[in-house]
Protein backbone atom coordinates (compact mmCIF):
# COMPACT_ATOMS: atom_id res chain seq x y z
CA UNK A 1 0.00 0.00 0.00
CA UNK A 2 1.50 3.41 -0.80
CA UNK A 3 1.76 5.59 1.96
CA UNK A 4 0.18 8.84 1.77
CA UNK A 5 3.52 10.91 2.62
CA UNK A 6 7.01 9.69 1.91
CA UNK A 7 10.30 11.70 2.28
CA UNK A 8 12.97 10.68 0.88
CA UNK A 9 16.71 12.25 1.94
CA UNK A 10 14.89 16.11 2.06
CA UNK A 11 17.10 18.88 2.59
CA UNK A 12 17.21 21.91 3.13
CA UNK A 13 19.80 24.98 3.63
CA UNK A 14 19.88 28.60 4.24
CA UNK A 15 22.50 29.81 2.87
CA UNK A 16 25.58 28.37 4.88
CA UNK A 17 22.48 27.24 7.56
CA UNK A 18 21.77 23.60 7.40
CA UNK A 19 18.03 23.48 8.37
CA UNK A 20 17.29 19.89 7.05
CA UNK A 21 19.03 17.20 6.41
CA UNK A 22 18.21 13.69 4.32
CA UNK A 23 15.10 13.63 6.66
CA UNK A 24 13.36 10.18 5.17
CA UNK A 25 10.62 8.59 6.70
CA UNK A 26 6.94 7.87 5.58
CA UNK A 27 3.52 7.84 6.73
CA UNK A 28 0.56 5.91 6.18
CA UNK A 29 -2.92 6.68 5.60
CA UNK A 30 -4.98 6.68 8.17
CA UNK A 31 -1.98 7.44 11.04
CA UNK A 32 -1.33 9.75 13.61
CA UNK A 33 1.99 10.17 13.22
CA UNK A 34 4.34 12.83 15.73
CA UNK A 35 7.46 14.85 14.89
CA UNK A 36 9.26 15.84 18.22
CA UNK A 37 12.42 17.36 18.96
CA UNK A 38 13.90 20.73 20.58
CA UNK A 39 13.54 24.32 19.47
CA UNK A 40 15.17 24.38 16.34
CA UNK A 41 15.40 21.23 15.20
CA UNK A 42 13.65 21.97 12.04
CA UNK A 43 10.44 20.54 12.58
CA UNK A 44 8.81 24.03 11.26
CA UNK A 45 11.02 24.07 8.48
CA UNK A 46 10.16 20.47 7.71
CA UNK A 47 6.18 21.63 7.40
CA UNK A 48 7.06 24.28 5.49
CA UNK A 49 8.63 22.09 2.78
CA UNK A 50 6.18 19.41 2.92
CA UNK A 51 3.38 22.08 2.70
CA UNK A 52 4.65 23.80 -0.53
CA UNK A 53 5.80 27.23 1.61
CA UNK A 54 9.62 26.53 1.18
CA UNK A 55 11.44 24.46 -1.66
CA UNK A 56 13.47 21.70 -0.53
CA UNK A 57 17.21 22.08 -1.72
CA UNK A 58 17.75 18.34 -1.91
CA UNK A 59 15.07 15.26 -1.45
CA UNK A 60 12.07 14.13 -3.15
CA UNK A 61 8.58 14.32 -1.16
CA UNK A 62 6.11 12.57 -2.11
CA UNK A 63 1.72 12.71 -1.25
CA UNK A 64 0.06 9.22 -1.94
CA UNK A 65 2.61 8.56 -4.80
CA UNK A 66 2.61 11.75 -6.17
CA UNK A 67 5.72 14.19 -5.41
CA UNK A 68 4.78 17.56 -4.30
CA UNK A 69 8.54 19.30 -3.55
CA UNK A 70 8.72 22.54 -5.28
CA UNK A 71 4.99 22.48 -5.78
CA UNK A 72 3.12 26.02 -4.37
CA UNK A 73 1.64 25.63 -1.12
CA UNK A 74 -1.99 25.69 -2.96
CA UNK A 75 -1.07 23.02 -5.71
CA UNK A 76 -0.04 21.03 -2.97
CA UNK A 77 -3.45 21.55 -0.90
CA UNK A 78 -5.77 20.79 -4.44
CA UNK A 79 -3.39 17.35 -3.98
CA UNK A 80 -5.08 16.42 -0.03
CA UNK A 81 -2.84 18.33 2.12
CA UNK A 82 -3.97 20.99 4.58
CA UNK A 83 -1.68 22.58 7.48
CA UNK A 84 -2.66 24.56 10.41
CA UNK A 85 -0.36 27.20 11.89
CA UNK A 86 1.50 27.65 14.94
CA UNK A 87 0.70 30.92 15.13
CA UNK A 88 -2.69 30.92 14.17
CA UNK A 89 -3.83 33.21 10.60
CA UNK A 90 -7.78 33.79 10.88
CA UNK A 91 -9.17 35.94 7.89
CA UNK A 92 -9.82 38.18 10.58
CA UNK A 93 -12.21 40.49 8.52
CA UNK A 94 -14.70 37.87 8.03
CA UNK A 95 -16.73 35.60 9.85
CA UNK A 96 -16.04 31.88 11.28
CA UNK A 97 -18.27 30.32 8.80
CA UNK A 98 -16.92 32.58 6.01
CA UNK A 99 -13.61 31.92 6.89
CA UNK A 100 -14.58 27.91 6.59
CA UNK A 101 -16.20 29.10 3.05
CA UNK A 102 -12.95 29.99 1.97
CA UNK A 103 -11.80 26.67 2.00
CA UNK A 104 -14.82 25.07 1.19
CA UNK A 105 -14.13 26.88 -2.31
CA UNK A 106 -11.70 24.19 -2.86
CA UNK A 107 -14.55 21.58 -3.67
CA UNK A 108 -17.36 23.50 -4.36
CA UNK A 109 -18.01 26.25 -7.34
CA UNK A 110 -21.27 27.81 -6.00
CA UNK A 111 -21.38 30.11 -3.24
CA UNK A 112 -24.40 28.33 -1.61
CA UNK A 113 -22.91 24.82 -1.91
CA UNK A 114 -19.93 26.15 -0.33
CA UNK A 115 -21.94 27.33 2.50
CA UNK A 116 -23.51 24.24 2.53
CA UNK A 117 -20.18 22.37 3.29
CA UNK A 118 -18.54 25.04 5.72
CA UNK A 119 -21.96 24.78 7.98
CA UNK A 120 -21.35 21.04 7.80
CA UNK A 121 -17.76 21.23 9.14
CA UNK A 122 -18.93 23.64 11.55
CA UNK A 123 -21.33 21.23 13.02
CA UNK A 124 -18.56 18.24 13.03
CA UNK A 125 -16.51 20.49 14.81
CA UNK A 126 -18.19 21.80 17.10
CA UNK A 127 -18.15 25.36 15.98
CA UNK A 128 -21.88 26.06 14.59
CA UNK A 129 -22.80 28.21 17.62
CA UNK A 130 -20.38 30.79 16.65
CA UNK A 131 -20.52 30.43 12.95
CA UNK A 132 -21.90 34.40 12.35
CA UNK A 133 -19.02 35.21 14.71
CA UNK A 134 -16.49 37.69 13.58
CA UNK A 135 -13.09 35.95 13.15
CA UNK A 136 -11.13 38.57 15.75
CA UNK A 137 -13.90 38.17 18.59
CA UNK A 138 -12.60 34.42 19.05
CA UNK A 139 -10.51 33.35 21.67
CA UNK A 140 -7.62 30.87 21.05
CA UNK A 141 -9.38 27.96 21.81
CA UNK A 142 -11.84 28.80 19.50
CA UNK A 143 -8.96 29.81 16.78
CA UNK A 144 -7.18 26.99 17.16
CA UNK A 145 -10.75 24.55 16.16
CA UNK A 146 -11.20 27.67 13.02
CA UNK A 147 -7.99 26.84 11.95
CA UNK A 148 -8.61 22.80 11.84
CA UNK A 149 -12.37 23.46 10.24
CA UNK A 150 -10.81 25.61 7.28
CA UNK A 151 -8.18 22.77 6.92
CA UNK A 152 -10.87 20.10 7.31
CA UNK A 153 -13.40 21.49 4.84
CA UNK A 154 -10.28 21.40 2.10
CA UNK A 155 -11.11 17.39 2.39
CA UNK A 156 -7.32 16.74 3.02
CA UNK A 157 -5.66 13.40 3.38
CA UNK A 158 -3.36 14.57 5.61
CA UNK A 159 -3.78 16.98 7.81
CA UNK A 160 -0.36 18.83 9.27
CA UNK A 161 -0.59 20.57 13.05
CA UNK A 162 1.82 22.70 14.21
CA UNK A 163 1.29 22.79 17.70
CA UNK A 164 -2.26 22.87 17.55
CA UNK A 165 -2.22 22.73 22.31
CA UNK A 166 -0.12 25.81 22.27
CA UNK A 167 -2.04 28.16 24.91
CA UNK A 168 -4.77 26.06 25.76
CA UNK A 169 -5.96 24.68 29.07
CA UNK A 170 -5.79 21.45 30.04
CA UNK A 171 -9.81 20.30 29.61
CA UNK A 172 -9.29 22.65 26.09
CA UNK A 173 -6.21 20.60 25.22
CA UNK A 174 -8.42 17.28 26.49
CA UNK A 175 -10.84 18.44 23.90
CA UNK A 176 -8.66 19.18 20.83
CA UNK A 177 -7.18 15.62 21.30
CA UNK A 178 -10.28 13.86 21.71
CA UNK A 179 -10.88 15.61 17.92
CA UNK A 180 -8.04 15.09 16.59
CA UNK A 181 -8.22 11.54 17.46
CA UNK A 182 -11.67 11.24 15.24
CA UNK A 183 -10.02 11.97 12.12
CA UNK A 184 -8.61 8.98 11.49
CA UNK A 185 -11.89 7.41 11.39
CA UNK A 186 -12.49 10.05 8.56
CA UNK A 187 -9.82 9.03 6.41
CA UNK A 188 -7.48 11.49 7.35
CA UNK A 189 -3.39 10.82 8.50
CA UNK A 190 -2.69 13.29 10.66
CA UNK A 191 0.86 14.57 11.44
CA UNK A 192 1.09 16.32 14.69
CA UNK A 193 4.51 18.79 15.87
CA UNK A 194 3.93 19.24 19.92
CA UNK A 195 6.09 19.89 22.49
CA UNK A 196 4.17 18.30 25.24
CA UNK A 197 5.29 14.85 25.76
CA UNK A 198 2.79 13.11 27.71
CA UNK A 199 0.04 14.27 25.10
CA UNK A 200 2.38 12.59 22.34
CA UNK A 201 2.33 9.30 24.00
CA UNK A 202 -0.91 9.76 24.18
CA UNK A 203 -1.88 11.01 20.62
CA UNK A 204 0.09 8.65 18.60
CA UNK A 205 1.36 5.36 17.73
CA UNK A 206 4.92 6.42 16.21
CA UNK A 207 7.16 9.02 15.80
CA UNK A 208 10.50 10.63 14.55
CA UNK A 209 12.63 12.56 16.19
CA UNK A 210 14.44 15.64 14.99
CA UNK A 211 17.29 17.24 16.42
CA UNK A 212 19.68 19.46 14.18
CA UNK A 213 17.58 18.62 11.07
CA UNK A 214 18.66 15.27 11.16
CA UNK A 215 16.18 12.46 12.02
CA UNK A 216 17.49 10.75 15.29
CA UNK A 217 15.27 8.14 15.79
CA UNK A 218 12.01 7.08 14.10
CA UNK A 219 9.85 3.81 15.66
CA UNK A 220 7.05 3.12 18.15
CA UNK A 221 6.23 6.77 20.55
CA UNK A 222 6.63 5.23 23.82
CA UNK A 223 10.13 3.50 22.50
CA UNK A 224 11.43 6.83 20.98
CA UNK A 225 10.66 8.66 23.60
CA UNK A 226 12.15 6.18 26.21
CA UNK A 227 15.06 6.28 24.07
CA UNK A 228 18.15 8.26 26.22
CA UNK A 229 19.17 10.09 22.83
CA UNK A 230 15.49 11.42 22.70
CA UNK A 231 16.15 12.76 26.19
CA UNK A 232 20.12 14.27 25.62
CA UNK A 233 18.41 15.70 22.33
CA UNK A 234 16.22 17.84 24.57
CA UNK A 235 18.46 18.01 28.14
CA UNK A 236 21.38 17.93 26.75
CA UNK A 237 24.21 15.43 27.74
CA UNK A 238 24.46 15.16 31.62
CA UNK A 239 27.85 16.34 32.89
CA UNK A 240 30.73 14.22 33.92
CA UNK B 1 -32.38 40.27 -6.71
CA UNK B 2 -31.73 40.24 -2.44
CA UNK B 3 -28.41 39.07 -3.90
CA UNK B 4 -27.83 42.58 -5.78
CA UNK B 5 -28.95 44.56 -2.70
CA UNK B 6 -26.50 46.95 -3.17
CA UNK B 7 -26.78 47.36 -6.57
CA UNK B 8 -30.18 47.95 -6.95
CA UNK B 9 -30.06 50.90 -4.06
CA UNK B 10 -27.16 52.44 -6.12
CA UNK B 11 -29.66 52.45 -9.38
CA UNK B 12 -32.42 53.80 -7.55
CA UNK B 13 -30.08 56.55 -6.20
CA UNK B 14 -28.32 57.24 -9.46
CA UNK B 15 -31.78 57.24 -11.24
CA UNK B 16 -33.22 59.83 -8.52
CA UNK B 17 -29.51 62.26 -9.04
CA UNK B 18 -30.08 61.88 -12.52
CA UNK B 19 -33.75 63.28 -13.10
CA UNK B 20 -33.08 66.00 -10.63
CA UNK B 21 -30.13 66.76 -12.26
CA UNK B 22 -31.24 66.44 -15.91
CA UNK B 23 -33.26 70.40 -15.90
CA UNK B 24 -29.72 71.83 -15.17
CA UNK B 25 -26.40 71.81 -17.08
CA UNK B 26 -24.44 72.98 -13.65
CA UNK B 27 -26.04 70.06 -11.53
CA UNK B 28 -25.71 67.32 -14.56
CA UNK B 29 -22.08 68.15 -14.50
CA UNK B 30 -21.71 67.35 -10.66
CA UNK B 31 -23.47 64.26 -11.56
CA UNK B 32 -21.29 62.80 -14.18
CA UNK B 33 -18.21 64.00 -12.03
CA UNK B 34 -19.74 62.00 -9.07
CA UNK B 35 -20.20 59.48 -11.00
CA UNK B 36 -17.18 59.07 -12.79
CA UNK B 37 -14.90 59.73 -9.37
CA UNK B 38 -17.15 56.98 -7.69
CA UNK B 39 -16.93 54.59 -10.72
CA UNK B 40 -13.08 55.00 -10.17
CA UNK B 41 -12.62 54.85 -6.58
CA UNK B 42 -15.36 52.10 -6.29
CA UNK B 43 -12.84 49.95 -8.63
CA UNK B 44 -9.56 51.37 -7.26
CA UNK B 45 -11.06 49.94 -3.93
CA UNK B 46 -11.66 46.47 -4.59
CA UNK B 47 -8.00 46.15 -4.61
CA UNK B 48 -6.65 48.13 -2.20
CA UNK B 49 -9.51 47.58 0.31
CA UNK B 50 -11.20 43.98 -0.51
CA UNK B 51 -7.55 42.29 -1.66
CA UNK B 52 -5.39 44.46 0.05
CA UNK B 53 -3.41 45.81 -2.84
CA UNK B 54 -2.59 49.05 -2.57
CA UNK B 55 -2.39 50.51 -6.64
CA UNK B 56 -1.38 53.86 -7.10
CA UNK B 57 -0.93 53.56 -10.82
CA UNK B 58 -4.26 53.47 -11.57
CA UNK B 59 -4.15 56.93 -13.67
CA UNK B 60 -2.05 54.69 -16.21
CA UNK B 61 -5.16 52.52 -17.45
CA UNK B 62 -7.58 55.71 -16.95
CA UNK B 63 -4.87 57.68 -19.70
CA UNK B 64 -4.80 54.32 -21.60
CA UNK B 65 -8.47 54.33 -22.19
CA UNK B 66 -8.77 58.08 -22.68
CA UNK B 67 -5.63 58.34 -25.02
CA UNK B 68 -6.82 55.15 -27.31
CA UNK B 69 -10.24 57.18 -27.63
CA UNK B 70 -8.51 60.35 -28.60
CA UNK B 71 -5.48 59.62 -30.42
CA UNK B 72 -8.29 57.38 -32.76
CA UNK B 73 -10.40 59.43 -33.37
CA UNK B 74 -8.30 62.88 -34.01
CA UNK B 75 -5.33 59.89 -36.17
CA UNK B 76 -7.40 57.63 -37.80
CA UNK B 77 -11.45 58.82 -36.51
CA UNK B 78 -12.20 55.81 -35.53
CA UNK B 79 -15.13 55.61 -33.55
CA UNK B 80 -16.09 54.93 -29.92
CA UNK B 81 -17.12 51.58 -31.12
CA UNK B 82 -13.81 50.95 -31.87
CA UNK B 83 -11.80 53.18 -29.31
CA UNK B 84 -13.33 52.33 -25.97
CA UNK B 85 -13.10 48.43 -26.59
CA UNK B 86 -9.21 48.94 -27.38
CA UNK B 87 -8.55 51.31 -24.78
CA UNK B 88 -10.28 48.70 -21.97
CA UNK B 89 -8.34 45.88 -23.78
CA UNK B 90 -4.72 47.96 -23.67
CA UNK B 91 -5.19 48.35 -20.06
CA UNK B 92 -6.25 45.14 -19.22
CA UNK B 93 -3.20 43.97 -21.06
CA UNK B 94 -0.91 46.81 -19.44
CA UNK B 95 -1.98 45.41 -15.98
CA UNK B 96 -1.11 41.75 -17.12
CA UNK B 97 2.11 42.80 -17.66
CA UNK B 98 2.50 44.92 -14.86
CA UNK B 99 1.16 42.31 -12.73
CA UNK B 100 2.50 39.62 -13.71
CA UNK B 101 5.79 41.60 -12.59
CA UNK B 102 4.97 42.69 -9.42
CA UNK B 103 3.18 39.52 -8.42
CA UNK B 104 6.39 37.65 -9.61
CA UNK B 105 8.63 39.27 -7.48
CA UNK B 106 6.70 39.36 -4.79
CA UNK B 107 5.48 42.77 -4.35
CA UNK B 108 3.43 43.34 -1.36
CA UNK B 109 2.18 46.91 0.57
CA UNK B 110 4.30 49.69 0.11
CA UNK B 111 6.53 47.96 -2.69
CA UNK B 112 3.62 47.48 -4.96
CA UNK B 113 2.57 50.97 -4.60
CA UNK B 114 6.33 52.33 -5.50
CA UNK B 115 5.96 49.77 -8.37
CA UNK B 116 3.03 50.59 -9.71
CA UNK B 117 3.60 54.58 -9.12
CA UNK B 118 6.83 53.82 -10.93
CA UNK B 119 5.19 52.47 -14.01
CA UNK B 120 2.84 55.87 -13.97
CA UNK B 121 4.95 57.95 -13.46
CA UNK B 122 6.76 56.60 -16.59
CA UNK B 123 4.39 56.32 -18.85
CA UNK B 124 3.17 60.48 -18.04
CA UNK B 125 6.98 61.07 -18.63
CA UNK B 126 6.68 59.31 -22.23
CA UNK B 127 3.10 61.11 -23.35
CA UNK B 128 4.37 63.86 -22.01
CA UNK B 129 7.34 63.85 -24.63
CA UNK B 130 5.44 61.90 -27.37
CA UNK B 131 4.31 64.33 -30.34
CA UNK B 132 2.23 62.04 -31.64
CA UNK B 133 0.23 61.93 -28.37
CA UNK B 134 0.14 65.66 -28.18
CA UNK B 135 2.96 65.88 -25.89
CA UNK B 136 2.38 67.73 -22.66
CA UNK B 137 -0.25 70.23 -24.38
CA UNK B 138 -2.40 66.60 -25.54
CA UNK B 139 -4.77 66.03 -27.49
CA UNK B 140 -8.29 67.50 -28.81
CA UNK B 141 -10.82 65.18 -29.92
CA UNK B 142 -12.65 66.66 -33.53
CA UNK B 143 -16.09 67.94 -32.85
CA UNK B 144 -18.94 68.22 -35.41
CA UNK B 145 -21.61 70.85 -35.27
CA UNK B 146 -24.38 68.65 -34.79
CA UNK B 147 -25.25 66.05 -32.48
CA UNK B 148 -23.77 62.89 -33.30
CA UNK B 149 -24.66 59.40 -31.19
CA UNK B 150 -22.54 57.21 -32.94
CA UNK B 151 -19.20 59.41 -32.51
CA UNK B 152 -20.82 60.28 -28.74
CA UNK B 153 -20.88 63.68 -29.31
CA UNK B 154 -23.64 65.58 -27.92
CA UNK B 155 -24.43 68.98 -27.24
CA UNK B 156 -26.47 68.53 -24.03
CA UNK B 157 -25.04 66.79 -20.69
CA UNK B 158 -27.14 64.25 -20.00
CA UNK B 159 -26.64 61.35 -22.26
CA UNK B 160 -23.43 61.28 -20.92
CA UNK B 161 -24.66 61.19 -17.42
CA UNK B 162 -26.64 58.17 -18.59
CA UNK B 163 -23.69 56.97 -20.05
CA UNK B 164 -21.65 57.41 -16.72
CA UNK B 165 -24.70 56.49 -14.71
CA UNK B 166 -24.92 53.14 -16.53
CA UNK B 167 -21.82 52.62 -16.16
CA UNK B 168 -21.47 53.26 -12.73
CA UNK B 169 -24.20 51.04 -11.90
CA UNK B 170 -22.75 48.13 -14.20
CA UNK B 171 -19.63 48.33 -12.01
CA UNK B 172 -21.10 48.23 -8.68
CA UNK B 173 -23.21 45.04 -9.59
CA UNK B 174 -20.47 42.97 -11.10
CA UNK B 175 -18.49 43.92 -8.00
CA UNK B 176 -20.86 43.25 -5.55
CA UNK B 177 -21.47 39.52 -7.96
CA UNK B 178 -18.11 38.82 -7.51
CA UNK B 179 -17.41 39.51 -4.07
CA UNK B 180 -20.14 37.35 -3.23
CA UNK B 181 -18.85 34.60 -5.58
CA UNK B 182 -15.60 32.26 -4.98
CA UNK B 183 -13.38 34.94 -6.51
CA UNK B 184 -14.49 37.78 -4.25
CA UNK B 185 -13.85 35.37 -0.80
CA UNK B 186 -10.20 34.45 -2.47
CA UNK B 187 -9.89 38.12 -2.94
CA UNK B 188 -10.50 38.75 0.89
CA UNK B 189 -8.52 35.89 2.45
CA UNK B 190 -5.68 37.06 0.01
CA UNK B 191 -6.51 40.89 1.98
CA UNK B 192 -6.41 39.19 5.73
CA UNK B 193 -3.87 36.88 5.41
CA UNK B 194 -2.10 35.50 1.50
CA UNK B 195 0.08 32.65 3.59
CA UNK B 196 -3.22 31.39 4.68
CA UNK B 197 -5.46 31.58 1.94
CA UNK B 198 -2.53 29.78 -0.37
CA UNK B 199 -2.64 26.99 2.15
CA UNK B 200 -6.05 26.77 1.59
CA UNK B 201 -6.19 26.15 -2.49
CA UNK B 202 -5.86 29.87 -3.33
CA UNK B 203 -3.50 30.89 -5.68
CA UNK B 204 -2.58 33.84 -4.70
CA UNK B 205 -1.09 34.89 -7.97
CA UNK B 206 -3.61 34.48 -10.51
CA UNK B 207 -6.16 35.79 -8.30
CA UNK B 208 -4.42 39.20 -7.32
CA UNK B 209 -3.68 38.92 -11.33
CA UNK B 210 -7.11 38.79 -12.04
CA UNK B 211 -8.17 41.75 -9.68
CA UNK B 212 -5.67 44.18 -10.66
CA UNK B 213 -6.57 43.40 -14.64
CA UNK B 214 -10.07 43.84 -13.97
CA UNK B 215 -9.74 46.90 -12.18
CA UNK B 216 -7.40 47.75 -14.59
CA UNK B 217 -10.19 47.11 -17.59
CA UNK B 218 -12.98 49.36 -15.48
CA UNK B 219 -10.44 52.69 -15.45
CA UNK B 220 -9.72 52.34 -18.87
CA UNK B 221 -13.38 52.33 -19.20
CA UNK B 222 -13.57 55.25 -17.26
CA UNK B 223 -10.64 57.02 -19.22
CA UNK B 224 -12.48 56.32 -22.19
CA UNK B 225 -15.61 57.99 -20.86
CA UNK B 226 -13.89 60.63 -20.46
CA UNK B 227 -12.21 61.31 -23.57
CA UNK B 228 -15.40 61.60 -24.83
CA UNK B 229 -17.34 63.96 -22.42
CA UNK B 230 -14.55 66.63 -22.04
CA UNK B 231 -13.20 66.22 -25.78
CA UNK B 232 -9.73 67.03 -24.44
CA UNK B 233 -6.99 64.81 -23.09
CA UNK B 234 -3.68 65.69 -21.56
CA UNK B 235 -0.96 64.18 -19.21
CA UNK B 236 -1.67 66.26 -15.72
CA UNK B 237 -5.67 65.53 -15.93
CA UNK B 238 -5.43 61.21 -16.76
CA UNK B 239 -2.21 60.18 -16.33
CA UNK B 240 -0.92 62.71 -13.21
CA UNK B 241 -0.69 61.38 -9.96
CA UNK B 242 -3.66 63.23 -8.90
CA UNK B 243 -6.17 61.02 -9.89
CA UNK B 244 -4.71 58.54 -7.32
CA UNK B 245 -4.82 60.68 -4.59
CA UNK B 246 -8.63 61.33 -5.88
CA UNK B 247 -9.38 57.86 -5.23
CA UNK B 248 -7.45 57.34 -2.65
CA UNK B 249 -9.13 59.95 -0.39
CA UNK B 250 -12.88 58.70 -1.75
CA UNK B 251 -12.19 55.78 -0.76
CA UNK B 252 -10.89 56.21 2.90
CA UNK B 253 -13.29 58.81 3.51
CA UNK B 254 -16.10 56.82 2.39
CA UNK B 255 -14.47 53.22 3.56
CA UNK B 256 -12.42 50.55 2.66
CA UNK B 257 -14.15 47.81 4.18
CA UNK B 258 -17.05 47.52 1.84
CA UNK B 259 -17.51 47.71 -1.84
CA UNK B 260 -19.72 50.86 -1.44
CA UNK B 261 -17.52 52.96 0.86
CA UNK B 262 -15.76 54.72 -1.68
CA UNK B 263 -18.90 55.73 -3.47
CA UNK B 264 -20.30 57.41 -0.59
CA UNK B 265 -16.88 59.66 -0.23
CA UNK B 266 -17.16 60.35 -4.10
CA UNK B 267 -21.09 61.79 -3.28
CA UNK B 268 -19.83 63.74 -0.47
CA UNK B 269 -16.51 65.04 -1.58
CA UNK B 270 -17.27 65.11 -5.07
CA UNK B 271 -20.34 67.74 -4.98
CA UNK B 272 -19.07 69.67 -2.17
CA UNK B 273 -15.53 70.55 -4.12
CA UNK B 274 -17.29 71.62 -7.49
CA UNK B 275 -20.17 73.94 -4.85
CA UNK B 276 -17.06 75.16 -2.67
CA UNK B 277 -14.73 76.09 -5.76
CA UNK B 278 -17.92 78.13 -7.26
CA UNK B 279 -18.73 79.95 -3.93
CA UNK B 280 -15.72 81.05 -2.77
CA UNK B 281 -13.85 84.33 -3.19
CA UNK B 282 -10.13 83.67 -2.63
CA UNK B 283 -8.59 81.92 -5.24
CA UNK B 284 -7.33 78.12 -3.55
CA UNK B 285 -9.42 79.18 -0.37
CA UNK B 286 -11.37 76.13 -1.78
CA UNK B 287 -8.73 73.75 -1.38
CA UNK B 288 -8.31 75.02 2.19
CA UNK B 289 -11.46 74.35 3.08
CA UNK B 290 -11.80 70.99 1.55
CA UNK B 291 -8.49 69.83 3.60
CA UNK B 292 -10.12 71.00 6.53
CA UNK B 293 -13.26 68.86 6.11
CA UNK B 294 -11.39 66.05 4.82
CA UNK B 295 -8.44 66.32 8.29
CA UNK B 296 -11.78 66.49 10.54
CA UNK B 297 -14.04 63.33 8.44
CA UNK B 298 -10.50 61.19 8.52
CA UNK B 299 -10.10 62.22 12.73
CA UNK B 300 -14.02 61.75 13.62
CA UNK B 301 -14.17 58.76 11.39
CA UNK B 302 -10.91 57.48 10.79
CA UNK B 303 -12.43 53.97 9.84
CA UNK B 304 -14.56 56.39 7.30
CA UNK B 305 -18.28 56.17 6.67
CA UNK B 306 -18.79 52.57 5.63
CA UNK B 307 -16.39 51.71 8.69
CA UNK B 308 -18.79 53.47 10.97
CA UNK B 309 -21.55 52.07 9.72
CA UNK B 310 -20.06 47.98 10.36
CA UNK B 311 -19.22 49.23 13.61
CA UNK B 312 -22.53 50.95 14.64
CA UNK B 313 -23.87 46.89 13.76
CA UNK B 314 -21.13 45.18 15.22
CA UNK B 315 -22.02 46.85 18.60
CA UNK B 316 -25.32 46.38 17.98
CA UNK B 317 -25.17 42.77 17.09
CA UNK B 318 -23.08 42.28 20.28
CA UNK B 319 -25.37 44.18 22.35
CA UNK B 320 -27.91 42.04 21.08
CA UNK B 321 -25.83 38.87 21.82
CA UNK B 322 -25.06 39.93 25.30
CA UNK B 323 -28.63 39.56 26.20
CA UNK B 324 -29.53 36.75 23.97
CA UNK B 325 -26.25 34.33 25.56
CA UNK B 326 -23.91 36.37 27.47
CA UNK B 327 -20.30 35.00 26.87
CA UNK B 328 -20.93 33.23 23.55
CA UNK B 329 -17.63 33.78 22.01
CA UNK B 330 -15.85 34.48 25.03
Amino acid sequence: MTPVLELRNVSKSFGGLQALSDVSFTVEAKEIFAIIGPNGAGKTTLFNCVAGAMAPTAGQIRLDGHRIDGRRPHEVCRRGLARTFQIVKPFRGMTVLENVKVAAFLHHRTARAAEAAAEAVLERIGMHDVAYVDAEELNVAQLRRLEIARALATRPKLLLLDEMLAGLTATEAAEMCDRIRQLPSEGIAVIVVEHSIPVISRLCPRAVVLTFGKVLLEGPTRDVIADPRTQEAYLGSAPS
Amino acid sequence: MSNLRTSAFVAALVLTAFLAASGDPYFMDIFILTCFFGTLAVCWNMMAGLTGLMSLGHPLFVGIGAYSVAWGASAHGLPPLVTWPLGIALSVAAAAVIGMLCFRYGLRGYFFAIATLAFNEVAFFAVSASVALGRSDGIILPTSPDDSPFHLQFFERWPYGLIIGTILIGVVSAGELLMRSRTGYYWRALRDNEEAAEALGVHARAYKLWCFMFTAGVAGLCGSFYANYVAFVDPRSVLGIDLSVQMLVYSIIGGMSLLWGPLVGAVILVPFSVVLRGITPIPGGDLIVYAVLLAVLALVLPQGIAGWFIARRQRRKIRRRGDEAPGVAS
